[in-house]
């Protein structure tokens, strides 16, 4: 389904992104984890459209996207969250998910697609308040919300379990298996919290410096010699979980 | 033909270094507050008209009267921070572009009320006349304008890196909640900041009427010419200023010589928008 | 019948407002100058409510309206006097020529993603710029005044002695231009431009293509600027490049943020109550200092922007949810008394 190919970033001197190369297939839940700064963010953001990389190939679907607007590759099916939530403050939850459903629907049938999305995610007692007004969790809701109304094939989530507690992680996990299951979405999601990784994914990828330094599925990686020295070896300043 | 180029060149390096003085006062504010003080260019306005109302009044020389403007401007700088500034920095960014045009709008009609609309110039100055230079022509009172320009930059950029309040002041710009866990108190320096950078605009101002006539409108070009040095030159780079304000002003003075003194913006606007477009950072910025 | 459905309480105000609108020049018949004032008011109205498009919704700082005007009173103006085009056909283009040049700008501008600050300062110098090449270009502009012939019939050069006529298409105008923006607001154009004046990168991976958005307010906006430039070249009956005026549209753009982003009628409140204000302080200041009327303006606006940063749209709707809340308690009251 996506297929990255040599893919590099840079920023002036610093390579974020150094020849990653990897693929999702479709229907998998694939976890992308290595420390901070590791390039995770960079990743998703150049396969997203956000940044234009200096080298390699990104294939979505069987076509060559690389260099892409954002929204062109959203149309084709693909869309994301991101890390810090990056909410729409004015704007009503139902607002906010309605930007998203125009994406696929037009003026006569969006509001049937928005009062899906909203049900689907548990929005309903919230869906007139103004998103300044909403904590973490419910942020990290809209934000996975707006991105499902644009009807992707396949969804990034960019720590999307960061900063909930274990009940609110718990349903968040639950409503992306089953968005996996039913909806038959794809998914590649960046994670710190292992309890996530390891309970969702059948593939993970392990970035670290830029560059990919393995990938498996979860009882290979916690058990590969170069991830554990990875992560143990930056320990000390690996403060998030 | 040539002669013309160098003779335009000539005068544009000369007007340049007193943009990048003006433009200095900007780039510190925008660059130390992220404050965008659209009433910048009327700052210079208000700086002229009051080295034109010292000058006339103690009988001074255009280039004396910052002795007495600076301070002037400086407890301006001091009072618009508190009373203006301060209450937009923490609110949405549209309500300090309101505040700052609504404050370029009333120094606008300040300066019709206390002097009408008719131009005002000082009549001498002690720099007036020409210095012949392998045959071209200098005006003295610009070429001494440039040199205390390119002095004062000079020295500000020694203040800022070798003082405490400079230091402060950058450090504010870097990280606020670093700087005052440090103990700078961000208030104090961020007034400290503007009044330093509506002073210099007393500084430009008094240079500036040592050769130039000043009207209530004038302040759009002022405002225009600094914004255009510092697109171009990009935030952190003092000599990039500098080079920055003769770029422009030596493309005004080209198009006023080879054109029409009425198009004398045209230049500047085309060299802004292209700097937008192709070099967002400036040619020279760090941010 | 279904007649209470439309005889609620948003219908029963447009209905008094335009009463209102209809009844205003019988009042003031007598006075053209307060006429002038009343159709001033409505021309800063139309175009604060046009900058809304741009600048409420879509949070572009545009600072060029009076560029706009201006093209479209030159294009009126010099149709009218070198070819005896009827304005009605005038305003037309000069609201497509002023468009063409906003998608002109526009579309570079915002495809490298020129935005806030500097959006501001180079739409704000394209006033300028303008200004001073109709000031060499003698044949259309020019340091002097060219006037408007008055023509046979009023109706084909839009030259009336009074104001009243003026007024009705202003009316007309300022009731498009907020169905327009009610329109938008409430289309899947608005919606993006709500959420890209927000945040541009999340609103480009949901699907929404900021440039074009952000190009199409642009070019409403600049269109309607231009259409009423039109309609100014015939109220004023001369163009001048000082159409073209940095102060005008820098005002523009306060009144449509002091009116409250984003708020469908916040803007022409604010343009109605601004305004009037203004003149009444021309009329009772003016003689005495020019100038002073603007100072005390520029300071009311500038605390009107300090202490109701959201705009005073919220005020006016948290007045009138009083208003109804007394309302529906006295219904409530009467029938606890039967
Ligand atoms: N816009 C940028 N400009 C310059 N450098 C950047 C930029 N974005 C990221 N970087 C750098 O690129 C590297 C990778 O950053 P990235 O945000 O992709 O890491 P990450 O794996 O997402 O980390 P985290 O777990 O903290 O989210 C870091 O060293 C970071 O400082
Ligand atoms: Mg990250």
């Amino acid at each position: 389904m996506l297929k990255v190919a040599d893919l590099t970033k840079k920023f002036g001197n610093l390579i974020a992104v150094n020849c990653a190369s990897f693929e999702v297939n479709r229907g998998e839940i694939i976890g992308l984890i290595g420390p901070n700064g590791a390039g995770k963010t960079t990743l998703f953001n150049a396969i997203s459209g956000l940044y234009k990389p200096e080298g390699g190939t990104i294939t979505f679907k069987g076509m060559n996207i690389t260099g892409w607007l954002p929204h062109k590759i959203c149309k084709l099916g693909m869309s994301r969250t991101f890390q810090v939530t990056r909410a729409f403050t004015h704007m009503t939850v139902e607002d906010t998910v309605r930007v998203g459903a125009y994406n696929r629907y037009n003026e006569k049938n969006v509001q049937e697609k928005v009062d899906q999305v909203v049900k689907i995610c548990d929005l309903t007692d919230i869906r007139k308040r103004v998103c300044s007004d909403l904590g973490l969790a419910s942020l990290r809701k809209v934000e996975l919300a707006r991105a499902l109304a644009t009807e992707p094939e396949m969804l990034l989530l960019d720590e999307a379990g960061a900063g909930l507690n274990a009940t609110e992680l718990e349903t968040f996990m639950n409503l992306i298996k089953k968005l996996n299951q039913e909806n038959k979405i794809t998914f590649c999601v960046v994670e710190h919290v292992m309890q996530m990784v390891m309970g969702l994914c059948q593939q993970i990828v392990v970035l670290d410096s830029g560059e990919i330094i393995a990938s498996g599925t979860p009882n290979q990686i916690s058990t590969n010699a170069r991830v554990i020295e990875a992560y143990l070896g930056k320990r000390a300043v690996h403060v998030r979980d | 033909m040539i002669h013309t180029v160098s003779q335009g060149i000539i005068t544009g390096i000369l007007m340049g270094a007193i943009y990048a003085l003006i433009a200095l006062g900007l780039s510190i504010v925008f660059g130390i507050m992220n404050v965008t003080n659209f009433a910048h260019g009327d700052f210079v306005m208000l700086s002229m008209y009051l080295s034109y109302a010292v000058g006339s009044a103690l009988a001074w020389d255009a280039v004396a009267t910052p002795l007495i403007t600076a301070p002037l401007l400086f407890i301006f700088g001091f009072i618009t921070y508190y009373l203006l500034i301060d209450r937009t920095l923490r609110q949405m960014y549209v309500v300090q572009l309101a505040v700052t045009v609504g404050l370029q709008i009333l120094l606008r009609s300040l300066a019709l009320i206390v002097w009408q609309a008719q131009p005002r110039a000082l009549q001498y100055s002690i720099i007036q006349g020409n210095i012949q230079i392998a045959g071209f022509e200098i005006l003295t009172s610009r070429l001494i304008s440039a040199i205390i320009s390119l002095i004062f930059i000079a020295g500000l950029a020694y203040f800022l890196n070798k003082t405490w309040a400079g230091r402060a002041m950058r450090a504010a710009s870097d990280d606020l909640d670093a700087a005052s866990l440090m103990g700078v108190n961000y208030h104090k320096t961020y007034a400290l900041t503007f009044a330093i950078g509506s002073s210099i605009t007393a500084l430009a101002g008094g240079l500036l009427m040592s050769f130039q006539q000043t009207d209530p409108v004038g302040g759009v070009r002022f405002g225009l010419l600094s914004w255009a040095v510092l697109a171009l030159a990009g935030l952190g780079s003092l000599p990039g200023l500098i080079v920055a304000g003769i770029i422009v002003g030596v493309v005004e003075s080209l198009t006023v010589s080879f054109f029409d003194p009425r198009s004398r913006l045209l230049g500047v606007y085309a060299i802004f928008i292209l700097v937008l477009w192709l070099r967002p950072r400036g040619l020279f910025g760090r941010r | 019948m279904n007649f209470k459905k439309y005889f609620n309480q948003q219908n029963t105000f447009i209905l008094i407002g335009l009463v209102i609108a209809l009844v205003i020049p019988q009042a003031f018949k007598s006075s053209q100058y307060v006429m002038l004032l009343i159709t001033t008011v409505l021309l800063y109205a139309i175009l604060a409510s046009a900058w809304n498009i741009i600048g409420g919704m879509a949070g572009q700082l545009d600072l060029a309206a009076a560029a706009y005007l201006g093209l479209g009173a030159f294009t009126t103006g010099t149709l009218l006097i070198q070819w005896n085009i009827t304005p009605w056909v005038g305003m037309f283009l000069g609201g497509l020529i002023a468009m063409g040049l906003a998608i002109l700008i526009g579309f570079p501008l915002f495809g490298f993603k020129v935005k806030e600050l500097w959006y501001a300062i180079s739409s704000s110098a394209l006033v300028v710029v303008l200004q001073s090449l109709f000031m060499m270009w003698n044949e259309v502009g020019g340091p002097t005044e060219k006037y408007l012939p008055s023509g046979s019939s009023p109706w084909y050069s839009l030259r009336f002695n009074t104001y009243v006529p003026y007024y009705y298409i202003m009316v007309t105008i300022l009731v498009v231009v907020i169905l327009i923006n009610r329109w938008i607001r409430y289309s899947k154009l608005g919606y993006s431009l709500l959420a890209l004046g927000e945040d541009e990168d999340a609103v480009e991976v949901l699907g929404v293509n900021s440039q074009l958005s952000k190009l199409k307010a642009l070019a409403i906006y600049a269109f309607i600027c231009g259409v009423v430039g039109g309609l100014y070249a015939c109220i004023y009956g001369y163009v001048h490049p000082a159409f073209f005026d940095t102060s005008m549209s820098m005002e523009i753009t306060i009144l449509g943020i002091v009116g409250g982003m984003g708020f469908i009628y916040g803007p022409a409140m604010a343009a109605i109550v601004m305004v009037s204000f203004r003149e009444f302080l021309r009329a009772s200041l003016g003689s005495q200092l020019a100038g002073l009327y603007l100072a005390v303006y520029a300071i009311i606006l500038i605390v009107v922007a300090l202490f109701q940063p959201r705009g005073i749209a919220p005020l006016f709707e948290r007045g009138l949810k009083k208003i109804q809340t007394y309302f529906a308690e006295l219904k409530r009251g009467h029938k606890a008394d039967a």
